[in-house]
């Protein structure tokens, strides 16, 4: 089977060093041995089945580049030495080596040669229509058009010789190029940036596998249309992969087994796995590259990524994983602060990554990270050195700058045997500088691609500057003899006529090899217009120049002179040259104002807030909620995270740090049971009806700004949900309001597995707009039956499972994410949560999960619970509603404020959730409608935001009140909880205080102190600012809906 | 009372198979809220025994109020009652003025997400024509749900892409929209253009040319101004030569606003908008109000110099920018205060008029974050009547103005309040509303069951 299909797939083997076997690595050996020979005696230049067009040419190449420094390798220097090179090969390189007879010689002393460099990461451009159309419908594609990993860029590479010249311009010899649409799309090719064509030009195909983990921005229709929807659908292919190699190796041992499908996707990921082709996946940000880290762990995938530039804002994180890294080198551009209403659009996060960004390169090496250098995201790749150096100036060692670019980049791509430094028998690419290759003023001068040079800055023909002697000979002005300064080289070249105290610009100096001309007014000369003149560069002495040459003054005659230069002019610069240096020194000099905090920007920690082993809190009133419900002027004593006791009689023991509490309220930290916050993975993943398969666990973003808005509301832990497009939808995440931490970090780790089912108006698409009539269920007949029939194809699935644990026989079944999450259900390992409004459709689906023997964890909004509240109790459902909203929908109509009292008295446990990043800042308030509307007891109503949330999500062993052994998760008010008068003063989560009010304040201080500094430093730098005034947004992460589209909002999904 | 309860019953029961039918065809039939507008107030009548709280005075423990004819006659402690006046025991409860809603949608949506029960933004930019109150329903089922929380007077305003219409201040009880206009127009709404684009899940990546669609929504005021400048000319030269022009509806309706005996009300909330708003306003010589107000603090000496005041656009929003302090919104009515902005609280509008209820929360919220409870108060009653030009009439309880009163059990600031009695206009209104309704239908199922399960 392998072998079959491997056929398909051309490998250059002697490329691939760290994946071949044995047998191949002697078989390479060979092969290079016997070449070794062959160079000797006969140059076989070209070896190529193109048959040869007119003449053969046969022109010797072999080179020595002799008398100049060469950096053979990063950190080694050879001084005064040679390199020879033979058909494109490196012969030898050093000092003390004679160049070969026949070489044609170049000197470059002065000069510095280093390895040609490497260009980690571009994006071909995508796929040509036919080729889209030949993947998404030809052969045996992946049923997800968006899963391509059998496309090779190699297959249909073609070079640009315009975009070479670019890249060579920069010292760039080869060039990683990757495919850039899809989710899993297909695999990237080595290419040189000196071949003419394509046969020619690819180094290495098939190098990587590459991908990202988020989804194109498109239509509601097509699946997957969120991060989180792309996540689960690598994840499943990456199983899908493994089941395809059973599955056939089950067929071909036989035959009587049914005929498994082929897949062409399948097919070359599992070969792709087989030869370890690594995965490198593009991560727009910090956490999307935790999270491909995350990923590639799950299927034990060797990894690179291609990072953001954000790395450096969670560097110990991104060090931890181990991985390379592709770093960017687009560095952003000052935001515009140019008036105060514009500088107080930008935030502080933006602020200081643009201060911070240019030294992302530094802080990764110095952590530690193996990186390269790739020109995406510049808006020419003829700014890279540029770039580079501005990463040097900031503080990258340049050794490493240099591994980066070479060494680095040739190991991941597995050609260091013929890239990435310069020794014999590798590729003879390299370049040719001015100078130290990381000093802004050096040019590349020359590059040279596997034997062939190509020339960017030739060096002037002659040096012209410096002091000159001026003699008219015919049609001489008064005065006829004068002095010239001319300053600079070839081509930026600044003269002066100078006579008589007076000063004359010469004007359009232009140098053409050994001619030079320009203009000059003839004003002060008393000659009318403006006067021309070219003359001709000649020797005159050893290192002595003159010019002979003749011109037109305004009125139509003409002139001749000579010049002899003198020697080198004053090189006291002009004022304005100083004031340019200086700025410029200014620029270099500059380091970022400010430490990277957690997350960047406003409220941003230096770190976790600490936890004392003891804290007691005193003389307050404590809503424990416990068995006496309210204690007046009592204690809660917190140890190691955890309450040990909460009364009026507590001994605080020495030690403790005391918080005197007096006047002061203190309940259990508020549970937000609905909540969509603190997730970029687009809330929805609405391309299909079921999508159980989705995990918002995947996209927790623990940047968030919301998360400490609500921790200044009192909250401490949040449900994070999938939103209500479907009748099934993806699995929730309860989090932590762990402020600072990582996504990781944020989960609270004791909460059972959990899953988002949605009823109603939102599932059948009653607010999608008029274009979306057609996917299933479009009723609520439908959406009854929708549920019950992936319950029953859980439990068939369920079925086979068992079957083949047990017996082994037959194709393997393959692994469903979707059902197994749905299986976690039926086992009573998964709560539900489901959205729904209407008492015909709760009871409908209590009905129908129960004929499956299921009971519901939650349902949420439970608008209509009052009207089914026995059927709940029943059942044992717990509803977690709004408070009073209404009206915004048809099927909110009949909602009512006094739901939640009504269910209450019903024997419902009842909670009231926000699934609105603002309403989460008051809930306590929300609680309070509990008693306004149905005359809940206060100390119920208070757990309708604390215990019965908890209980809910099964976590009240853990939280939602103030018992001992519980988690320290409690909030000091201002006053009583439920007055609108109150204020949350503190708030702490595991015995540490996540949030102060007067720490808070001091925050907003320090961040208004840090935006002053850094709008002052944009201006006095007077680097460029963005022209728009606007918040471009760079990181496509951030324009996920943060809200659930079809809940929150009903015209047609905007607010 | 019992009388109305029972027709309120009837009138439920007839409409309910109406209201099945109206799922499928919403569009053809409107359903009623079966409260019966007050009857008009025929002897005089105080409320006595409870705290009375005029707003513009300090509270009066154990005071009296008197009005007749719907008109206030008398606060204090000791009032003469006339022979006739219906002596109203409020012990321990307390009086307050209506609470005002000075921003919201009211009768112009009754269901945001059904488009056919949505009458608040007609199509085209420029819409100084259209007035709210035409459209008003006077039986939208939000109105008595509003009106329980004692909100018994709300601005409502269409909305729109730039000159949104006029607004109308409405008496949230009545027949008709006619019976229920306090004051009509209010102001014209003018949603002033964002200079900085919306970067956000909704519109794509970032608009792109947005300061070119500012100044073309600039420009398109500016020529509004100048059109009806020149028909308001040629109106009163052709008139002077005894003719009559060609009507404009749209230049008729703008010529209040040049006479200046109309305001514009402009929607802004970002410094820019509001600077160049106030600008343009004083260069137009037009009398502008702010709406929303976001920013409103930190352009206090502009306002104040132009006399603009500020509805504040909801108390309960997020902060606008990621750095900005967590309670930015909460603070603003304190800092706008200690600026000595005039300003008054709405509630925002966010989820249309079905949220007016809250609208004390806002104000409440304000507290916390520094506001005096007082001022509090007043600006959700006195500071909304007295920037709508109401001030005569309505916001506080002085003698002359209407009866148009609350009693509630507490602080209506706080939320276990219940408001127990409301008079428009010294009518008595029924605070019955399809949620209370629908709290007695299936409180009876509740008891029934457990009384079943008890047994």
């Amino acid at each position: 089977m392998l072998s079959r299909i491997r056929a398909v797939r051309f490998r250059n083997s002697e490329f691939r060093e760290n994946k071949v076997g044995p047998m191949r690595n002697i078989l390479c050996v060979t092969l290079i041995m016997m070449s070794m020979v062959t160079w000797r005696v006969h140059a076989e230049t070209n070896p190529s089945t193109q048959p040869v067009q007119g003449l053969r040419e046969n022109t010797p190449r072999v080179f020595a580049l002799v008398g100049g420094k060469i950096v053979d390798r990063p950190g080694h220097v050879w001084n005064d030495a040679t390199l020879v090179i033979r058909d494109g090969l490196v012969e030898a390189v050093g000092e003390n080596i004679q160049a070969p007879p026949e070489a044609t010689v170049y000197d470059i002393t002065g000069k510095t040669v280093y390895p040609g460099l490497i260009d980690a990461y571009a994006e071909a451009a995508p796929p040509s229509d036919g080729v889209a159309t030949a993947l998404r419908e030809q052969g045996a594609p992946y049923w997800n058009s968006l899963i391509i990993p059998q496309y090779s860029v190699a297959q249909y590479y073609r070079p640009s010789a315009s975009q070479d010249e670019k890249l060579r311009s920069q010292g760039i010899v080869a060039r990683l190029v990757a495919p850039g649409s899809g989710i899993l799309r297909g695999t990237s090719a080595l290419v040189s940036t000196g071949a003419a064509s394509s046969e020619r030009a690819i180094l290495n195909p098939d190098v990587f596998l590459h991908g990202e983990l988020t989804a194109p921005r498109r239509g509601r229709r097509q699946y997957p249309n969120s991060p989180m929807g792309a996540v689960a659908l690598v994840r499943q292919a990456f199983y899908d992969a493994q089941w395809y190699e059973q599955t056939w190796q089950a067929y071909d041992n036989d035959s009587r087994l049914p005929l498994p499908e082929r897949n062409d996707a399948l097919q070359a990921l599992q070969s792709l796995r087989g030869e370890a082709t690594p995965l490198v996946l593009s991560a727009s940000n910090e956490l999307q590259f935790l999270r491909a880290d995350r990923f590639a762990r799950e299927f034990g995938l060797p990894l690179i990524l291609v990072g953001s530039g954000h790395e450096y804002r969670r560097l110990d994180a991104i060090a931890g994983t181990q991985r390379h890294v592709i770093v960017p080198l687009d560095f952003p551009q000052a935001p515009n602060v140019g008036t105060p209403e514009a500088a107080a659009n930008v935030t502080l996060e933006r602020l200081m990554h643009w201060d911070l960004a240019p030294e992302n390169p530094k802080k990764l090496v110095e952590a530690g990270v193996s990186i390269a250098f790739t020109s995406y995201g510049l808006k020419s790749p003829g700014d890279f050195l540029q770039k580079i150096r501005e990463a040097v100036q900031r503080g990258l060692d340049k050794d490493a700058a240099l591994r980066a670019l070479t060494e680095t980049p040739a190991e991941m791509a597995g050609v260091s045997r013929r890239l990435g430094s310069l020794a014999p028998g590798k590729l003879a690419s390299f370049l040719v500088t001015d100078g130290g290759l990381f000093e802004k003023e050096t040019k590349v001068l020359e590059t040279w691609v596997q034997g062939e040079r190509y020339l960017h800055n030739r060096t002037p023909e002659a040096d012209i500057s410096g002091a000159w002697k001026w003699n008219f000979t015919v049609g001489a002005p008064e005065p006829a003899s004068l002095k010239i300064d001319i300053r600079g080289s070839a081509p930026d070249l600044k003269g002066e006529l100078q006579f008589a105290e007076k000063k004359l610009p010469l004007t359009k100096l232009r140098l053409d090899g050994l001619r030079i001309a320009g203009m000059f007014r003839g004003e002060l000369l008393k000659k009318p217009g403006v006067a021309r003149f070219t003359a001709v560069i000649e020797q005159a002495e050893e290192s002595t120049l003159t010019l002979n040459g003749s011109g037109e003054w305004g009125d139509g005659t003409t002139f001749r002179f000579t010049a002899t230069q003198e020697g080198q002019t004053d090189e006291a610069a002009s004022e304005e040259e100083a004031e340019e240096k200086e700025d410029e020194a200014k620029l270099e000099d500059r380091a970022a104002s400010f430490a990277v905090n957690y997350p960047l920007g406003a409220y941003g920690r230096e770190a976790p807030p600490e936890r004392s082993a003891l804290v007691a809190f005193e003389h307050a009133t404590v809503w424990a909620l416990d068995g006496t419900g309210k204690y007046e002027d009592a204690t809660v004593l917190v140890r190691d995270g955890k309450i040990v006791a909460v009364g009026k009689d507590v001994q605080i023991p020495d030690g403790a740090t005391v918080i005197d509490a007096n006047g002061k309220h203190i309940t259990p930290g508020i549970i937000d049971c609905h909540s969509h916050i603190a997730t970029d993975g687009g809330v929805n993943e609405s391309g299909q009806a079921i999508t159980a398969e989705v995990r918002i666990g995947d996209f927790i973003d623990c940047n968030d700004i919301h998360i400490y808005r609500q921790l200044a509301g009192g909250v401490t832990s949040s449900n994070i949900l999938h939103g209500s497009a479907n009748p099934i939808g993806g699995q929730n995440q309860v989090i932590k309001m762990r402020w600072g931490s990582l996504s990781e970090e944020m989960k609270f780790g004791k909460a059972p597995a959990g899953i988002k089912f949605a009823l109603g108006e939102n599932v059948k698409q009653s607010n999608w707009g008029d274009n979306f009539t057609s996917r299933y269920p479009q009723s609520r007949m439908g959406v009854e039956q929708i549920i019950d029939d992936a319950f029953h194809a859980a439990a068939d699935y369920r079925k086979r499972w068992d079957e083949w644990e047990t017996r082994h026989e037959g194709l393997p079944p393959r692994r469903d994410l979707e059902l197994d999450a749905l299986v976690e259900i039926l086992k009573g390992e998964r709560l539900i949560h489901c959205h729904s409004y209407r008492q015909d459709e709760i009871l409908a689906l209590l009905r129908t999960l129960e004929s499956h023997d299921v009971r519901i964890a939650t349902l949420q909004h439970i608008l209509e619970g009052y009207k089914v509240a026995e059927v709940l109790a029943q059942h044992g459902a717990m509803g977690s509603a709004f408070s009073d909203w209404w009206a915004y929908k048809f099927e909110v109509y009949d909602a009512i404020p006094y739901n939640g009292a009504l269910m209450y008295r019903s024997g419902v446990v009842v909670s009231f959730n926000s699934d609105d990043a603002e309403l989460a800042r008051r809930l306590n308030l929300e609680a309070a409608k509990a008693v306004k509307y149905g005359n809940v007891p206060e100390v119920e109503a208070l757990k309708f935001v604390t215990l019965n949330p908890a209980k809910q999500l099964r976590i009240d062993e853990h939280v939602g009140s103030l018992e001992p052994g519980k988690d320290a998760d409690l909030v000091v008010w201002s006053g009583h909880p439920l007055s609108t008068a109150s204020r949350c003063e503190q708030t702490w989560i595991d015995g540490r205080k996540y949030f102060d009010v007067a720490q808070s304040k001091q925050a907003e201080a320090k961040a208004r102190e840090m935006h002053r500094t850094l709008v002052q430093k944009i201006l006095d730098l007077e680097v460029p600012m963005q022209e728009s005034p606007a918040e471009e947004e760079e990181d496509p992460m951030r324009l996920w809906p943060r809200v659930d589209v079809y809940c929150a909002f009903s015209q047609a999904g905007q607010p | 009372m019992k009388i109305l309860m029972n027709l309120a019953y009837h009138l439920r029961t007839c409409c309910f198979p109406l209201a099945l039918l109206c799922a499928a065809l919403w569009g053809t039939c409107s359903p009623a809220s079966p409260e019966i507008p007050g009857a008009a107030q025929s002897q005089p009548i105080a409320l006595v025994g409870g705290t009375i709280h005029p707003v513009s005075d300090s509270p009066i423990e154990g005071g009296t109020l008197l009005f007749a004819e719907g008109v206030i006659q008398a606060v204090g402690g000791d009032v003469d009652l006339p022979a006739d006046t219906q002596r109203i025991d409020v012990s321990g409860l307390h009086v307050y003025p209506s609470l005002i809603d000075a921003m919201t949608d009211l009768g112009l949506v009754e269901i945001n997400a059904v488009r056919s029960t949505r009458d608040q933004r007609e199509t085209g930019a420029i819409n100084p024509n259209v007035k709210a109150q035409v459209a008003f329903n006077p039986d939208s089922e939000l109105i008595p749900v509003a009106r329980s929380n004692g909100i018994l007077l709300a601005l409502s305003a269409p909305s729109g892409s730039l000159l949104a219409g006029q607004s109308a201040l409405m008496r949230l009880d009545g027949w008709t929209w006619e019976d229920m206009t306090q004051k009509a127009p209010v102001a014209m709404h003018v949603h002033w253009p964002r200079m900085t684009p919306l970067s956000a899940w909704w519109s794509s990546s970032s608009e792109e040319k947005p300061q070119e669609k500012y100044d073309q929504a600039l420009e398109q005021l500016r020529e509004t101004l100048r059109d009806a400048r020149a028909y308001q000319r040629s109106k009163k030269v052709v008139q002077e030569n005894g003719d009559q022009i060609p009507y404009d509806a749209r230049w008729e309706a703008m010529l209040p606003l040049l006479r200046g005996e109309l305001p514009w009300i402009v929607h802004a909330d970002q410094r820019e908008q509001i600077q160049s708003a106030v600008a343009f306003a004083a260069k137009e010589e037009i009398r502008i109000m702010l709406y929303g107000g976001y920013d409103a603090a930190d352009c206090a000496d502009l306002l104040k110099r132009h006399e603009v005041p500020v509805i504040v656009g909801g108390v309960h929003r997020l902060p606008a920018r990621r750095h900005s302090p967590y309670d930015e919104p909460f603070t603003l009515p304190e800092r706008l205060r200690q600026a000595d902005v005039q300003f008054c609280i709405a509630s925002g509008g966010r989820w249309s008029s079905s949220m007016v209820r809250n609208l004390p929360y806002h104000a409440g919220t304000a507290v916390a974050y520094g506001l005096p409870r007082q001022e509090a108060l007043r600006s959700i009653t006195l500071y909304p009547a007295r920037i709508l030009g109401v001030e005569d009439r309505v916001g506080s309880l002085e003698v002359g103005k209407d009866a148009t009163l609350i009693v509630t059990t507490g602080n209506p600031l706080e939320t276990p309040s219940l408001v127990t009695m409301a008079f428009i206009q010294g009518r008595q209104v029924e605070l019955d509303d399809r949620h209370k309704r629908l709290n007695r239908k299936y409180s009876e199922k509740v008891r029934r069951f457990q009384k079943t399960d008890s047994e």
